[in-house]
């Protein structure tokens, strides 16, 4: 068995779209996804027993359901549903979206959560709204806990991005399965696929792990 | 917009077994990810150094590269390397307990790590052996404040096993792609198998939820 | 302090006016009942609190001294009865709710100062987020605050480089920045360790003479004998007994509240 490992080398432009791809798809999920789950936890938050209910269906729907089935059926049922054909970039970019933002909710919601109801009460005392208690004594306190979280998320985010290669979106695993198939260089295109996504995704756990010790609990 | 779910009707011992195939490969790859965590972390706490090394390596790797690539390196490339081939039901299974022990791993070194160092001194006071303060005091205590986490880990291999699709393995999820292709009738297909996912998962992630609430004061202070 | 006279066996009386028994009271409580679920916590409590006044609230655990003092400031809503203050029951709606609260500062057993501020910025934070004052008067007015607890030197620690009885004085200081007329203490002590009781409760005396109106829940007997004007003896959510701290301490009318007192130590 005779391996060709230039096939990478050669192809190496459309694996670095397909890297860029990868981290554009991450980013941009990430950027539309935290205020999707601040959105879904103020909503859980609140006193309107509606609005608390739809929030806290939504996140149990995507919390239980395998994230490529909801990839898959974003792409059937989207242009049914809206009668208008979409890219599959676009039905990737809603599908992680609204997976991340459940995910996101409950973050957000256990991290305001945990700041002691005492400090709510102290600002309420002294004349402040809900509101203002909120956004000046909680949410400053509950950030430092919900970073870490948030961190760990974005991993995993951008490791599920491969996902969406199921529907012939250019990211990185697609791409490098389509050139495994044009060149038939299974072994080197698998491993290089790996290795890729290894040299992103290392220092992005390493730097987890440095937030994570930053902004460690320590209560 | 007729619906029209007669091809999932007249399927469902298809389905049904694609959803025996799913809930024997999470279960088994998650009992296997919990043990093999288990020897990896107890490696890393009380093995040599240089073993320690790369068994975090091996877990932060795992942390980097997505399940999807571990699957098809498996089933794809591996036999070319090797020269034996997997069935996609083993190659799963295989790739799943690589890729779960290592969060597994942390789960459990973490649930040692968080038993105070006076139990293990107790222990030894009392003249016994780190291997059986391990046994009768640590495990015991550690693996009921992890049991939500391992939950946790149940849940994630059942959501991981949809996965396997792309190596062919006859769970549900490919069943599902099978059906609605032959059927031209994916948004009923891949609705039905939403609420069967939704069901199979629902209760696992409440219990554990439940267990998070009971054994939150056992949390590390 | 007026000493009471005994007469006949257990009856008293006293000797002079209760404190600000000349104008109208601040706080009127009517029959105010409180439940959590099926636990009653007030029993249809009635009280009275006059202007300028030092009350401290005693009684066992879970006798609702507490809890009254959260109804007080609506942090608790009522299930019967009202609350009144300067003769106008507290309001429902949150908008006319927070202005009441504003007349009224709160110190709690927990401290609950925002760790993420500053000591200065704790007690700056009321005035310029609901008061609208500048940053930099509101600073101001809490350096002069500060100096007045003796924590001038500790305005810019964060609460974790504090200690405990120097976080409660900068509690007091963030209270009394809003200019409350009434300040409610909530077991302002019990969290602290013995040796930083004394430089709280020297805060609180000055406060008082300085003529506050002050509603005390402690468990401090001797502060209540020597600074309060008005001793309030809770059980089971209801008054057990009240009046002078002499009347309590010496020579109270009730037995229970006698061996309320003897339970903790108290020889009077």
């Amino acid at each position: 068995m005779n391996f060709d490992w230039n096939v990478i080398w050669t192809h190496r432009g459309a694996l670095w779209d397909g890297a860029l791809m990868t981290v554009g798809l991450t980013v941009l999920t990430m950027l539309l996804a935290v205020p999707g789950g601040i959105l879904l936890a103020l909503m859980r938050l609140s006193s309107n027993k509606m609005l608390s209910s739809a929030s806290l269906a939504f996140v149990e729907f995507f919390r239980n359901l395998p994230l490529i089935l909801v990839i898959y059926w974003a792409f059937y049922v989207m242009p049914i549903a809206f009668d208008v054909q979409f890219s599959a970039l676009t039905t990737a970019l809603v599908a992680l979206v609204l997976n991340v933002s459940a995910y996101n909710a409950e973050t957000f919601r256990a991290g305001i959560n945990s700041i002691r109801k005492g400090q709510m009460e102290a600002a309420l005392a002294m004349g402040m709204s809900r509101r203002q208690a909120m956004f000046k004594v909680v949410i400053p306190q509950a950030a430092r806990r919900i970073l870490p979280v948030l961190a760990s998320t974005w991993i995993s985010l951008f490791k599920d991005t491969s996902l969406v290669s199921v529907i012939a979106v250019s990211e990185l695993a697609y791409t490098s399965m389509q050139i495994r198939a044009q060149t038939f260089r299974v072994l080197e295109m698998l491993t290089a696929m790996a290795a890729l996504y290894w040299l992103m995704g290392y220092p992005q756990a390493k730097l987890v792990d440095w937030i994570h010790k930053k902004y460690g609990v320590k209560e | 917009m007729d619906v029209d779910f007669s091809p999932i009707i007249e399927n469902w011992r298809f389905f049904a077994g694609g959803l025996g195939v799913t809930v024997l490969l999470s279960v088994i790859s998650a009992v296997t990810s919990i043990l093999s965590g288990l020897v990896i972390a107890l490696l890393r706490l009380y093995g040599p150094r240089w073993l320690s090394t790369v068994l975090v390596f091996y877990v932060d790797t795992m942390r980097a590269i997505p399940i999807l690539v571990v699957l098809v390196w498996i089933y794809f490339a591996f036999p070319l390397l090797a020269g034996v081939t997997f069935p996609p039901f083993w190659a799963a299974l295989v790739g799943l307990t690589l890729h779960i022990a290592a969060y597994a791993s942390e789960i459990i070194r973490a649930g040692i790590e968080s038993i105070r160092p006076g139990q293990t001194r107790a222990g030894l006071a009392l003249g016994m052996s780190r291997a059986q303060i391990l046994r009768k005091i640590i495990l015991p205590q550690a693996t009921i404040r992890m049991l939500p986490a391992f939950g946790s880990v149940l849940t994630m291999a059942i959501k991981d096993t949809a996965i396997a699709t792309v190596i062919a393995v006859p769970e549900l999820m490919h069943r599902a792609e099978t059906v609605a292709g032959q059927s031209y009738r994916p948004v009923e297909v891949f609705t039905t198998v939403m609420v069967l996912y939704f069901l199979v998962l629902f209760p696992v992630t409440r219990i554990v939820d439940r267990m998070y609430q009971k054994l939150a004061h056992l949390g590390r202070s | 302090m007026t000493s009471a006279t005994q007469q006949g066996n257990g009856a008293t009386a006293t000797a002079a006016p209760r404190k600000g028994a000349d104008q109208p009271p601040v706080l009127v409580y009517e029959n105010v009942r409180k439940m959590y679920g099926d636990f009653v916590a007030l029993n249809g409590v009635s009280l009275q609190v006059n202007k300028g006044e030092v009350m401290c609230l005693i009684g066992p655990s879970g006798s609702g001294k507490s809890t009254l003092l959260r109804c007080t400031n609506a942090l608790e809503t009522l299930n019967g009865g009202r609350v009144l203050l300067d003769g106008i029951p507290l309001p429902t709606r949150e908008t006319e709710v927070r202005k009441v609260r504003q007349r009224m500062g709160m110190v709690f057993q927990s401290f609950e100062l925002f760790p993420h501020k500053t000591a200065l910025d704790n007690v700056a934070m009321g005035p310029i987020t609901v008061l609208g004052m500048s940053e930099a008067d509101a600073r101001k007015r809490a350096m002069v605050l500060l100096e007045k607890v003796g924590l001038e030197s500790k305005a810019g620690n964060f609460p974790a480089n504090l200690s405990g009885g120097q976080q409660q004085r900068v509690a007091i200081a963030r209270a009394l920045a809003m200019e409350p007329e009434v300040m409610l203490f909530d077991e302002p002590t019990s969290a602290l360790d013995p040796e930083t009781v004394g430089e709280v409760l020297n805060v609180m005396k000055k406060l008082a003479q300085e003529g506050m109106t002050m509603i005390v829940v402690t468990h401090e007997m001797s502060f209540a004998q020597r600074v309060a004007n008005w001793v309030v003896v809770f059980e089971n959510g209801a008054i057990l007994e009240e009046g002078p701290p002499a009347q309590i301490f010496e020579n109270p009318t009730v037995a229970r509240t006698r061996d309320f007192l003897g339970h903790l130590g108290w020889n009077g």
